[in-house]
């Protein structure tokens, strides 16, 4: 029989189909798994809203599943066993307010997840991840985007050696890129002696995006690949139903709604390639070129509204994190990205040219 | 609808063997030419440059997202498969449409890319000439304005296609591969017929479902000779629609069962109420029932909520007139089929182990045009079957799954229209034994 768990979940805003509803409700209610539905194994769920949103919303689940609401953040993070923290808007960083009360008040050795990013500015992420030391709590973040489905199932052999990667993303800055990213991450981390860091990124937006792959600093063919993972092709598929070659028949630049894309190059010699193509496809496909064997290619699958069931796979993750103390990925990883969307928010970023990434 | 009739095609005349061994034996029985498969399953090698098959489709008709439109537009301008673009490597040279509606996309089609429409079946398998000149014909007859009968099945005209394809077989001394989108027909011995005409003939046959061969979420396949003792699927849609795609789904686990498919014994369909009593006085169903819709992507939820836990009273809740077929096989294996309207609009299956007693269960998912995809890409693993099978004059699955299929829909309709009532279905006597290889969408 587990341990009697408190599980606080800290929203600044609550609103349906918000990452942070979607999380809640996989540890209020239950989530599917392996062809069971699984209840996670707490007993109590403590949730604290900052700043309202849809007050039925709560009220439901009081009424249905026994949901415990806090006035403060910190009487519902207080000896909680595990916390998680996630701003109304999936674009914004983690609410430092209920960050502080998460840290401040979680029971010691709780885990403590942040959907989205850290913080975006330096040196926030590591104040956190000091914070969290200090009480020795486990301190995660990320997206439904680094434990969703690929397709086809994918994984890439641990050790490989990578040349190359390009994820196509779409959305506003910086949720594409956050998502692209998470999404990237786990797939890059297990080359030959993992994640070595970026040593520096490139910003390039419209017609410099399609000069640079054609100077070959980014690759066409793996945006290809990429792009042949798609089920959304955007265009005359959603004008008749056909089936078309974007890549091939070079409609990709003719599709594209202000493109913007950034080339990140890695210590270890491996480049990266973001391609936020708005108007290309709707979906999140990814290709990777190893030294040896073929590209490897998959779509990152975001199921379908209401349920969006990506988010029984992220709660899965974080109730075996929360269950066995085994945090699904390291804190590095969650560094790494906060520190380069700090870099690709600065507008020195974006005037061009290679930027280190201190 | 024809309950009676001499079927050649007993398990006697194809045993319950792997199905590339059963086919060739078939083909040695008619006395016909044997297909290009051995006895092992081995396929002859091409001839060095060779020229680029030729394929006809004959169609219903061919408008946005019409079965025809996703298979004209795969063969004419390619499909993401493996991680590139693929474009098929043979030509689609001529088309016969019956209908063209308001927005029909034929004639565009057949423009743009060089694509000839023939006023007649014979006409579009001959190009006009003296005998058969394409090397592979698809019969896409789904969607359409088409009579339905007092049963409301929906009398496409798949059996008139085969049979005016077949009779250029006949008249040109030769056959080439043939694929049937969809069950074979309304009428059993139309059903029958078409299976005997292809042994007949030696002809490769193929035909059903994009359903077995689209993603499976997770990746599930069944070794052969799994000891299955139950297989369920829960979908949506409608009776003489996506019923088939149902039992489809069902069916491509099931025939990996141990001893293979065996027939079946008899169908009891019933609707509304009489599911909820039925699902609930059959243990197993039940607890397959409930595996499976853990599965779901687009689950009913109350207001308030994105998702519900599954369970028959959330289904009651939201179901609008369920349906469910309920299948018992010759050998006790037993298989249901739900179409759950408002509940899910999804493929999920669950099957029930013998030996362990364990149900496994996965989502054979369709990304059907909506909002998380445009194009109906389950036609691409689908469409790369049949090209196979046109290259190698092999069927890469047994056509035995469709017909069976063909007939577990058409006699649970009638099971329906006579009153929900239990029918023997000593007719449903199609025994045949899965592909060793698997052929899913998975990479």
């Amino acid at each position: 029989m587990p341990a009697p768990r408190k599980i606080a979940v800290l929203l600044d805003h609550v609103s349906l189909r918000s990452p942070g509803q979607q999380l809640l409700d996989r540890f209020l209610i239950g989530y599917p798994r392996d062809g069971e539905f699984r209840r996670p194994a707490t007993n109590a769920v403590v949730l604290h809203v900052a700043s309202g949103g849809e007050r039925e919303l709560v009220e439901a689940r009081q009424r249905d599943f026994g949901l415990q609401v806090a006035a403060t953040a910190e009487a519902a993070a207080s000896r909680a066993d595990a916390v998680i923290v996630a701003s109304g808007s999936p674009s914004a960083p983690a609410p430092a307010a209920l960050m502080k009360a998460a840290l401040d008040h979680a029971a010691p050795r709780a885990a403590m997840f942040v959907y989205g990013s850290l913080a975006q500015e330096t040196p926030q992420p590591w104040r956190w991840h000091e914070a969290a030391a200090r009480r020795a709590v486990w301190l995660r973040a990320g997206t439904a985007m680094s434990t969703t489905w690929r397709l086809p199932e994918t994984e890439v052999p641990a050790g490989i050696i990578l040349r190359e990667a390009l994820i196509v993303a779409q959305g506003p800055m910086p949720l594409a890129e956050l998502e692209a990213l998470d999404g990237l991450q786990p797939l890059l981390e297990r080359r030959r002696r993992g994640e070595s860091g970026v040593r520096r990124l490139r910003f390039l937006a419209g017609k410099e995006l399609w000069r640079a792959g054609e100077a070959g600093d980014w690759s066409w063919d793996l945006l290809a690949a990429a792009l042949s993972r798609s089920h959304t092709p955007q265009g005359d598929p959603v004008v008749d139903g056909r089936t078309q070659d974007l890549a091939g028949l070079g409609l990709v630049p003719l599709l594209a709604r202000e493109p913007r894309g950034w080339l990140l190059q890695h210590r270890d010699g491996l480049r990266t390639t973001v391609l936020v193509l708005d108007g290309v496809v709707k979906d999140f496909n990814f290709a990777l070129r190893p030294t040896r064997g073929p590209v490897i290619s998959a779509q990152l699958f975001r199921a379908p509204l209401h349920a969006e069931q990506h988010f029984s796979r992220l709660a899965a993750a974080l109730d075996h994190w929360f269950q066995t103390g085994q945090a699904p990925w390291s804190l590095e990883r969650n560094l790494l990205t906060a520190r380069l969307l700090e870099h690709m928010s600065r507008p020195e970023t974006r005037e061009g040219g290679w930027v280190a990434a201190s | 609808m024809k309950t009676k009739i001499d079927s050649p095609l007993r398990s006697s005349r194809l045993p319950r063997r792997r199905f590339l061994a059963g086919a060739t034996q078939a083909a040695l029985a008619t006395g016909l030419a044997a297909p290009l498969v051995s006895l092992s399953g081995c396929r002859a090698p091409r001839a060095p440059n060779a020229p680029r098959k030729r394929v006809a489709i004959l169609a219903t008709e061919v408008r946005k997202h019409s079965h025809a439109q996703h298979f004209i537009d795969r063969f004419v301008e390619g499909y993401g498969w493996q991680g590139h673009h693929h474009r098929p490597p043979m030509d689609l040279v001529s088309l016969y449409v019956d209908q063209f509606p308001a927005g029909d996309l034929s004639r565009d089609r057949a423009r743009r890319r060089g694509v000839r429409i023939f006023p007649t079946i014979a006409e579009a398998l001959t190009l006009g000439g003296p005998s058969l000149a394409v090397d592979g014909v698809l019969i896409i007859a789904e969607h359409g304005k088409y009579p339905r009968n007092e049963k409301g099945q929906t009398l496409y005209p798949r059996f008139r296609f085969f049979r005016e394809t077949v009779a250029v077989f006949e008249a040109s001394g030769r056959s080439v591969p043939v694929f049937n989108d969809k069950h074979l027909s309304t009428d059993w011995g139309e059903c029958t017929a078409m299976m005997r005409d292809a042994r007949r003939l030696g002809f490769p046959f193929l035909a059903g479902s994009s359903l077995p061969v689209t993603w499976r979420m997770p990746m599930l396949e069944f070794e052969p000779d799994t000891p299955l003792i139950e297989s369920v699927c829960v979908c949506y849609g409608g009776v003489d629609s996506y019923d088939f795609h149902g039992l489809e789904t069902a069916q491509c686990m099931s025939e990996r069962r141990a001893g293979g498919e065996s027939g079946v014994k008899s169908v009891l369909a019933v609707r509304g109420e009489r599911v909820w009593a039925e699902i609930e006085r059959r243990d197993t169903t039940r607890r397959l029932v409930l595996a499976a819709l853990t599965r779901h992507f687009t689950g009913a939820a109350e207001a308030h909520y994105t998702f519900a836990v599954p369970t028959l009273d959330w289904a009651r809740r939201h179901c609008r007139e369920p349906v469910g077929y309920f299948y018992e096989h010759r050998d006790g294996f037993r298989t249901a089929m739900f179409l759950m309207n408002g509940v899910v609009s999804d493929f999920l299956y669950a099957g029930l182990r013998g030996d362990n007693g364990r149900i496994e269960s996965c989502q054979m998912f369709l990304p059907m045009p909506s909002q998380i995809a445009t194009t109906a890409d389950f036609f691409n693993p689908l469409v790369n079957n049949i090209e196979r099978m046109i290259l190698e004059n092999a069927a890469p699955y047994p056509a035995e799954r469709t017909w069976l299929t063909s007939g577990m829909t058409l006699f649970a309709i009638e099971s329906l229209h006579r009153g929900q009532v239990e029918l023997p279905t000593p007719e449903l006597n199609v025994a045949y034994g899965p592909t060793r290889a698997s052929t899913y969408w998975r990479s």
